[in-house]
């Protein structure tokens, strides 16, 4: 889902407003403003609960406010926030799945919200396309959901995931064979 | 089995975000960094009165040896004692005040 609220403030505006204490709640404004939607949905994807998804939001903003000075002008406001939000959507998800599980163990527990979750006009397709990434490998979730929602390129995904360009290339081919198979199993 | 065609899939999701949720969401977190810079001004408050009390109690610490009880008191240390002939001469060197102590402390022990 696209953000609505596109804004014609700079990211290096915005970016010498966080680093001012003066105007640090209004670069905040700005930022929620600017990449709030597309920050939440992207968090929302990975752990599907609306809840989850508020707190770990409310959390990464909370971090883009300490951690403002770390920030460099060398890459793009949005790679930075993308971060750490997927840093805390991650966090958020380690601690459910606690000491004995790994996040991709959640996979069937995170499919079955996607159903308690969606609207009750939602489109089945939709349901079972969300369902089919729930079950995917987190590493695989991540790139597939940054590439096809946010249209973030490789090297965008590789600042905000980390791993080289190939290795995402890998994942995200491997994540649509997978969807594309679970779709074709359930659909009707 | 239907082929199925991701490319040609809508990007909407199945889900809804509240609606005002990213406007409560901005005022909270904007009120909760309110609250942490207070906090910060607060914690950096504390530490400059903790460094300032620190270095207080140092310099006190380094000035105590001459400015209280120590040879810089006019206390007559071991060698001018030793080098003294008699005892009206040690009497000499000792302040009426540390004389008054010591008659209290020789009242007190008995001699």
């Amino acid at each position: 889902m696209k953000s609505k609220g596109s804004l014609s403030v700079s990211d290096e505006s915005i970016a010498r407003l966080l680093c001012d204490d003066n105007h640090v709640e209004e670069a905040i404004r700005l930022i929620m403003k600017k990449y709030g939607e597309r920050l939440y949905w992207h968090i929302r994807r990975m752990v599907v609960v609306h809840d989850d998804a508020e707190d770990a939001l409310q959390e990464t903003m909370i971090n883009v406010f300490k951690y403002r000075n770390t920030y460099s002008n060398e890459f793009p406001l949005s790679s930075w926030l993308y971060k750490i939000a997927t840093n805390e959507g991650l966090k958020l998800l380690k601690n459910r799945a606690g000491y004995n599980l790994s996040i991709d163990d959640l996979g069937d527990s995170l499919k079955n919200s996607v159903r308690a979750e969606a609207g009750p006009d939602a489109d089945e397709i939709l349901i079972l396309l969300q369902e089919a990434i729930a079950l995917l490998p987190t590493k695989q979730k991540m790139v597939f959901n940054l590439r096809y929602y946010d249209d973030k390129s490789y090297e965008e995904i590789h600042r905000i995931v980390g791993d080289s360009i190939n290795t995402l290339k890998t994942n995200y081919h491997y994540a649509v064979q997978k969807i594309k198979k679970y779709i074709e199993e359930h659909q009707l | 089995m239907k082929e199925f065609e991701l490319e040609n899939m809508s990007r909407e999701m199945p889900y809804k975000m509240p609606e005002h949720f990213l406007d409560d969401l901005t005022e909270r977190v904007v009120a909760e960094i309110g609250r942490e810079k207070r906090r910060h001004k607060q914690r950096r408050i504390y530490l400059m009165f903790a460094s300032a009390a620190a270095v207080a109690a140092v310099i006190l610490l380094a000035l105590l040896p001459f400015g209280f009880g120590g040879t810089g008191t006019g206390v007559p240390d071991y060698e001018t004692i030793s080098q003294c002939t008699s005892i009206d001469e040690i009497f000499q060197s000792i302040s009426t005040d540390e004389l008054g102590v010591y008659s209290m402390m020789s009242n007190y022990y008995g001699n």
